[in-house]
């Protein structure tokens, strides 16, 4: 039994991660925990917690000497994406036990339904795990080989071969083989297989349940296919041309590949920031204060209509009607109109000229229009006007 | 007083964090002008610029600058599949002319899938052209058309970060062997 709260032992690996991350290096390299690097590192940090690692289930003994708990091993691997390399002999078993598993799910597909059941079960928890193996591998190859490629250690180019050929010999090749659709008897073939096997029974197996089970395995069989190839396709891009790729070696490069290992905590190039006023911006306090005092005048501002300049003319259509009618018979309206205007205001304005037109459209008046005379031209203020003479007489008198 | 020629375009550019390039004509009154600029942003906006040879910008003191971060991750993974496909990198951003289409396929192809998903300016091809343009307002690429691009000289900002990165790390691992060696 734990002797502790689950919160407490999640508040305790994060107090003391610094702590747990020396002890997690040590494992990972030496394979155990020396009881003096136990004591070494709790003195270093200052941090004396080995009774609540035992009494939390984090460490276990192991003679004298201490080692992490797999759950947690596996789970600071994995915070830290840091993974033991898994030697491809390790990743083959699982071949073994899938094909196995398979073997017995198509021999008992009508046999017992519970036993099925769990055979379906055990199938998708050792895929899951084989997908996780291999994806941890190719994490781990790949920081390898950034690192060969980077040389922060600075190797000679005989060293940094020999390491590269003992990737490529023992991990890289082995694991490709492992995963290469091309070959016949490579995982992900054999997964092909029961992916589609899983297919057609997930549509027609009658139990319902299980049919069920078919179809969670078969989505994620898609997946891992999908996973597996993208996988495949980093060794044979990336890793098994590491030989060819570690011959060039940049200053550059060695420094983008560090900076790529912590893009969000390393130092950065100062380019400028163009500045935005946003609302919770240090500068916003001011700016508002600033926008708003050009509205807080204390005295009253009268604003006075600009004075008109010049009176409206309002047509008097009654007044002009009537001296129109006066004047009948007209030869031509518009020049009557033109020399009325100018009588008046001893010019022709446009919108005067526009506005005793209107007297066209009066009752009482018969309009000819005299197609023999050519059109005759209007000067006004601002414009000349070609119009037709139009002859006007009295309705019915003329 | 009299202010140097250009002198409004070459204080907007500098405060819009654009690049201003030899090949520009505002470069030669900056460049001639160096002193007076250099006191004129550390006096008004309390800033540093920085006049090379072939480039001047203005140097922000926010050291968390997103897009300065983007820049590099971007160059990062591009030096990279450069170097993986058997090319000078060097001399490719130097010189050579990309097009998206190129750009796209190492990205896509490259083993730093899970940094580029994560990144809002990089995670597609969409997203890329829109970081081009967002690059190409800041003088440090030139688009030629919508497909096209190459690095102007401000490349060397973040080539030489990369160089004094490396350097840094260099020099920690000397350290540490001396640590070792003493």
């Amino acid at each position: 039994m734990i002797k502790a709260e689950p919160k407490t032992i999640l508040n305790f690996l994060g107090t003391h991660f610094d702590t747990l991350k020396d002890l997690f290096d040590v494992q990972t390299s030496d394979n155990i925990i020396r009881k003096e690097r136990l004591q070494e590192i709790m003195q270093e940090r200052g941090d004396e917690i080995s009774n609540q690692l035992v009494d939390y289930k984090i460490i276990r003994k192991l003679g004298d000497d201490y080692e992490f708990r797999d759950t947690y091993y596996k789970l600071f691997e994995f915070i830290l994406n840091e993974f033991r390399p898994l030697l491809p002999e390790t990743i083959q078993k699982y071949e073994q036990s899938i094909s196995t598993l398979f073997k017995k799910i198509r021999e008992g597909i009508s046999k017992d339904k519970l036993i099925l059941s769990q055979r379906i079960n055990d199938l998708y928890n050792e895929i899951k795990e084989f997908n996780e193996a291999v994806e941890k591998n190719t994490i781990r190859l790949l920081n390898e080989t950034r690192e060969l490629k980077s040389n922060v250690e600075k190797l000679d180019y005989k060293e940094k071969v020999q390491k590269a050929s003992f990737w490529i010999d023992y991990y890289i090749t082995p694991l490709n083989n492992i995963l290469d659709i091309n070959h016949a008897e490579s995982i992900t073939n054999k997964l092909f297989d029961i992916s589609n096997y899983v297919n057609v029974r997930r549509l027609n197996f009658d139990d319902e349940l299980i049919r069920v089970q078919f179809e969670k395995t078969y989505t994620f069989l898609v997946q891992t296919n999908d996973d597996l190839l993208r996988q495949s396709m980093l060794l044979t891009n990336e890793l098994l041309p590491l030989i060819e790729r570690i011959r060039t070696e940049s200053v550059i490069l060695t420094g983008w590949i560090e900076f790529l290992k912590m893009p969000f905590k390393a130092p950065l190039p100062k380019v400028f920031k163009v500045e935005r006023t946003y609302p919770y911006s240090n500068d916003m306090y001011m700016n508002a204060k600033e926008y708003l005092e050009q509205f807080a005048v204390d005295e009253t501002i009268f604003v006075e209509d600009p004075l008109m300049t010049t009176d409206k003319w309002v047509f008097n259509k009654d007044l002009y009607k009537a001296r129109l009618m006066a004047q009948l018979p007209l030869d031509s309206f518009f020049e009557w109109c033109g020399l009325t205007l100018r009588s008046d205001y001893e010019k022709i304005e446009t919108d005067k000229f526009f506005a005793l037109t209107a007297l066209l459209f009066e009752e009482g008046i018969n309009i000819e229009l005299d197609n023999e005379n050519d059109r005759q031209l209007i000067n006004t203020s601002n414009m000349t006007l070609r119009v037709p003479k139009l002859k006007i007489a009295r309705y019915g008198l003329s | 007083m009299d202010y140097p020629r250009y002198h409004k375009e070459i204080v907007s550019d500098l405060m819009n964090g654009k690049f201003i390039l030899a090949s520009d004509q505002k470069f030669v009154s900056l460049k001639d002008n160096a002193p007076f600029y250099e006191k004129f942003f550390k006096e008004s906006f309390g800033n540093a610029l920085e006049v090379k040879s072939d480039y001047a910008f203005l140097i922000s003191y926010d050291t968390a600058e997103q897009l300065s971060r983007d820049i590099c991750i971007f160059f990062a993974i591009l030096c990279y599949e450069l170097d993986k496909d058997g090319k000078n990198f060097l001399e490719e951003i130097q010189y050579a002319e990309f097009d998206h289409e190129k750009v796209d396929s190492y990205f896509e192809n490259s083993a730093y899938a899970e940094l580029i998903a994560s990144n809002n300016q990089l995670k597609s091809s969409e997203s890329r052209r829109d970081f081009m343009r967002t690059l190409a307002r800041r003088n440090i690429v030139e688009r030629n058309g919508d497909a096209r691009f190459t690095f102007t000289q401000a490349y060397k900002v973040f080539v030489d970060f990369a160089g004094d990165f490396a350097k840094g790390k260099l020099s920690v691992s000397n350290e540490e062997e001396e640590a070792l060696l003493h």
